[in-house]
């Protein structure tokens, strides 16, 4: 074999890597455990001189002793960690220890770092303590070609929330990547009321993913000033998605005076809009609107229906009558939907529990419970009929199931 | 050519495959490194809890298909729906249950019939009645009999929310694996399906539907098969998914673009890998439609599973397991090599031939020769004992790189007895259970060309419990509900 001598040398080689790996694997736990206990103790040490500034607010000293590194790995973390938890002069107080350590400076040039993990850990403390004025470099930040970066300044702009980082963060909701439009949309609606200007200019003259997002935002915020703005985009928006969400978030503000317009959007030609109009008046739960969202129980789609019968489902006793007198009409897909609407809401059991009840009370739960049978929903009722404890309400239930020719 | 000289050629040529087998998982690793590393990075600057609180993200429909689950069903679907994520519902398919699956989920979450329509988007076998929980986060279809995939369809007719996760009914998922598992697919719309990494359940602590304390199980056979776990998921699935050459996406854990998974065509019903095929397929499908997508994997997203205990059960599932694969290239061979399909056709689909289709006979052949040649006196014993040593120092170098991958960025096992035992199995497993393997897959690729669509049966102990309990069967799934990761 003339390459014996190779084959040898590989194996050594072999034997040699997997010692190495062996060691390696040992190495990286033992080194971790080491490096928790330092870093533990060094935590320990530093945190005392904090608390005392804290309360204090004078002698920063000892703080102000420590080398560069150990301020940025240790008392960085310590005061991010203590300053979403404190209001008043101790979150001040930090905020001045956070200068007077030189790590606002020290993370503004962090921010221009070619290292794209050294720019997000900045742009993460500078969200902490580094104030208003690192608003315009946070927000330069958001067009870096990092997502994580984006991500992390954004995170950092609303903390900082000052209508000035909203402003930066709405210009953004147009960003390529969804999950990063998600973030800002999140860290808009964690700013609240300073993000409703610049969300309304970015419904007026922003982007069509911008425009559905700021509708959106605005819902959830229940922006009531953003209602003019949010009625002309569901009334007169090409978009459909624009459309239906300015509804939803309409339904959201939960204006009555919206009622009028968002009778008109349940006429839409676009099914979206009509479901959201549902949901809208549902939430607004205007009883004037029954007889609007008993025709929407018979919309062509299901979604449409559905939120109609959610809607009727949520008007207390006035919606339940709703519902039965669904069930006695001629639309087959009203009356399967009214059932299941009226059994997800327990409905359907509470009157099961009604039927021995005296004068109106029991009258009424009769009276759904034939609506319901002739609806052909038998099925349902029997199964309640297994499971409802012994008793006249039960036995009348049965009774009723019989003479319909049920066993 | 003299006998002696076609097995010293046989013996040449078999270590020249092995060389060049494992030069490509070198690379794999190289680049699974690589990539963890940066996503380990990454994950510190996540802002997970953000999202998790987030009115934002998209909603995810949670499909699991369920057969004969009665016992386990219900604490399952709890720790589904107590997942954290801001909008998911949970989607189980009664695929015809015999015992009473269907009336302990009615009677556990107070299901009512819907009137829900049913886009019947994928062929399935009948469906009967959709009830759905008063929330209506928990839907139930029922149907008749199918099999898994003809039940994962069915709950990806159903679903409502434009992203799928179709995982195993018996599966125990983190809390947070939802949305790590979503989160490629929120970032761009490329992505097309992702995949989460498996992990071995024998011998954790599990409570409430959590996993407590992970810890390695006292039998070896599991410990083998998390050396081997660790290797096919973070080193060799990571490694695949940055080439956009991933194949497979284990069934008991993935998520899909519902509109992607239905232009492929759903889960095919007539294999035994359901799970390959599916991915397969949708390269195939995105690749020739042009569109420009990926399919990805993340290694955090965890979910833990069960293995099999016994060298019985075992091989029944590697049987399975390989007769899957052989099935699902031969169905898309017309990827192989063409360059249509991208990364998929010119690396993935000859790997797959070469050394995940072939391998076993040609490890097998190499054993045979290297005895042969050995006996026949062509093969020096220094060569032979050196050539042996190379091949298991190398696929030891392979599993202890895992090990060490693992805890250098993911770091799952906490305790150093555990490292020490994975360390210890991944130099173990080189003597005997590799070539048990080996042999089990080889009696595959018979079973295949005896047209053997077998689904073998999966016998499970249980997960350990927090307090003890009487241990029982916590599975027995026939072969009609058919699954496998």
């Amino acid at each position: 074999m003339r390459n014996l001598g190779f084959v040898e040398l590989a194996v050594l080689v072999m034997v040699g890597l997997n010692v190495l790996m062996v060691l390696l694997t040992a190495g990286v736990k033992a080194t971790r455990t080491a490096r928790l206990a330092w870093y533990r103790r060094h935590i320990k040490r530093i945190e005392p001189a904090l608390e005392d500034y804290i309360i204090t607010g004078e002698d920063p000293s000892e703080l102000q002793a420590l080398p560069p590194w150990k301020r940025d790995l240790f008392v960085s973390r310590l005061i991010a960690e203590r300053i979403v938890l404190l209001r008043g002069s101790g979150r001040e107080h930090l905020m001045r220890l956070a200068e007077l350590l030189g790590l606002v400076d020290c993370y503004l040039t962090g921010l221009s770092s070619r290292r794209r993990f050294r720019r997000a850990r900045a742009a993460e403390y500078l969200g902490y303590f580094g104030g208003e004025r690192i608003v315009q470099p946070l927000g330069d930040l958001l067009a870096d070609p990092d997502e994580t970066v984006r991500a992390v300044a954004a995170r950092a702009l609303a903390r900082i929330g000052t209508p000035q980082a909203a402003e930066f963060l709405a210009k953004t909701l147009n960003d390529p990547s969804e999950l990063t439009r998600l973030r800002m949309a999140e860290n808009l609606d964690r700013i609240g009321p300073p993000a409703i200007e610049p969300l309304l200019d970015i419904i007026k003259y922003g982007e069509s993913r911008a425009r559905v997002l700021a509708a959106r935002i605005l819902g959830n915020l229940r922006a009531a000033e953003a209602r003019p703005t949010l009625q002309q985009a569901m009334l007169d928006g090409l978009l459909t998605d624009l459309r239906a969400q300015a509804t939803l978030a309409l339904g959201k503000i939960g204006d009555p005076d919206d009622v009028d317009e968002l009778l008109v959007a349940t006429e839409d030609e676009v099914w979206p809009v009509r479901a959201q109009a549902a949901n809208a008046l549902g939430m607004i739960g205007d009883i004037l609107t029954i007889p609007t969202l008993q025709r929407l129980m018979t919309d062509r789609e299901w979604w449409v229906r559905l939120n109609a019968s959610r809607a009727l489902a949520n008007m207390g006793p006035v919606g339940e009558r709703a519902l039965v007198e669904i069930l006695e009409g001629t639309d087959h897909f009203a009356r399967r939907r009214a059932v299941a609407t009226l059994e997800a809401g327990g409905i359907t059991r509470r009157v099961g529990g009604e039927l021995n009840a005296p004068d109106t009370k029991g009258e009424r739960a009769r009276h759904t419970v034939h609506a319901i049978i002739r609806a052909g929903a038998t099925k349902q009722l029997r199964r309640l009929a297994r499971t409802m404890p012994e008793g006249e309400d039960r036995r009348i239930l049965q009774e009723m199931l019989e003479e319909a020719g049920e066993p | 050519m003299s006998l002696s000289d076609l097995i010293l050629a046989v013996n040449y040529a078999v270590l020249g495959y092995f060389l060049l087998l494992n030069g490509v998982y070198i690379v794999l690793y190289a680049i699974s490194f690589a990539e963890i590393s940066e996503y380990a990075r990454r994950e510190v600057f996540g802002g997970l809890s953000e999202l998790f609180t987030s009115n934002y993200a998209p909603p995810v429909s949670v499909i699991v298909p369920a057969y004969n689950e009665e016992a386990t069903i219900a604490e399952s679907v709890r720790s589904f729906l107590a997942l954290r994520y801001p909008l998911h519902e949970v989607i189980v398919v009664d695929d015809g249950s015999t015992d009473g699956t269907l009336e302990v989920l009615v009677r556990e979450f107070e299901l009512h019939e819907s009137d829900q329509p049913i886009r019947k988007q994928l062929e399935t076998a009948e469906i009967f009645a959709i009830h759905t929980s008063p929330s209506e986060r928990l839907i139930v279809v029922e149907k008749a009999n199918g099999g898994k995939a003809d039940a994962l369809n069915a709950g990806i007719c159903v679903a409502r929310y434009p992203f799928v996760c179709c995982i195993d009914a018996d599966i125990i998922l983190e809390e947070d694996a939802l949305l790590r598992v979503a989160r490629p697919m929120i970032e761009s719309s490329e992505v097309a399906a992702v995949g989460g990494i498996v992990r071995v359940a024998n011998g954790c602590e599990v409570d409430s539907g959590r996993v407590v304390e992970v810890r390695t199980p006292k039998q070896a056979i599991p410990v083998f098969q998390i050396v081997e776990y660790l290797r096919a998921f973070l080193a060799a699935r990571t490694g695949w998914s940055v080439l956009n050459c991933l194949l497979i996406i284990s069934g008991a854990f993935g998520m899909f673009r519902r509109q992607d998974l239905i232009a492929s065509g759903g889960y095919a019903r007539d294999t035994v890998g359901e799970d390959m095929e599916l991915v397969t397929r949708m390269h195939r499908t995105l690749a020739e439609a042009g569109r420009k997508y990926k399919i990805t994997f993340v290694p955090d997203p965890v979910a833990w599973t069960e293995v099999p205990a016994t060298l019985r059960v075992l091989r029944r599932q590697r049987d399975r397991w390989h007769r899957g694969l052989i099935d699902t290239l031969l169905r898309h061979r017309k990827m192989l090599l063409n360059p249509r399909c991208g990364p998929v056709g010119l690396l993935a689909m000859p790997y797959y031939f070469l050394f995940e289709l072939v391998g076993p006979v040609v490890e097998l052949l190499g054993y045979v020769a290297f005895v042969v040649g050995l006996l026949l006196g062509v093969l020096n014993l220094e060569f032979a004992v050196a050539f042996f040593l190379a091949a298991v120092c190398l696929g030891a170098l392979l599993s202890i790189s895992a090990v060490f991958l693992e805890e250098l960025r993911l770091r799952r096992y906490p305790r150093w007895s555990d490292l020490l035992k994975l360390t210890a199995y991944g130099i173990l497993e080189n003597f005997g259970y590799r070539q048990l393997n080996t042999v089990w897959r080889v009696l595959a690729i018979v079973s295949f060309l005896r047209k053997n669509t077998d689904w073998g049966t999966m016998e499970r102990k249980g997960f350990e419990k927090r307090k003890p309990q009487v241990p029982h069967a916590r599975r027995h799934r026939p072969n009609k509900m058919k699954g496998g990761t």
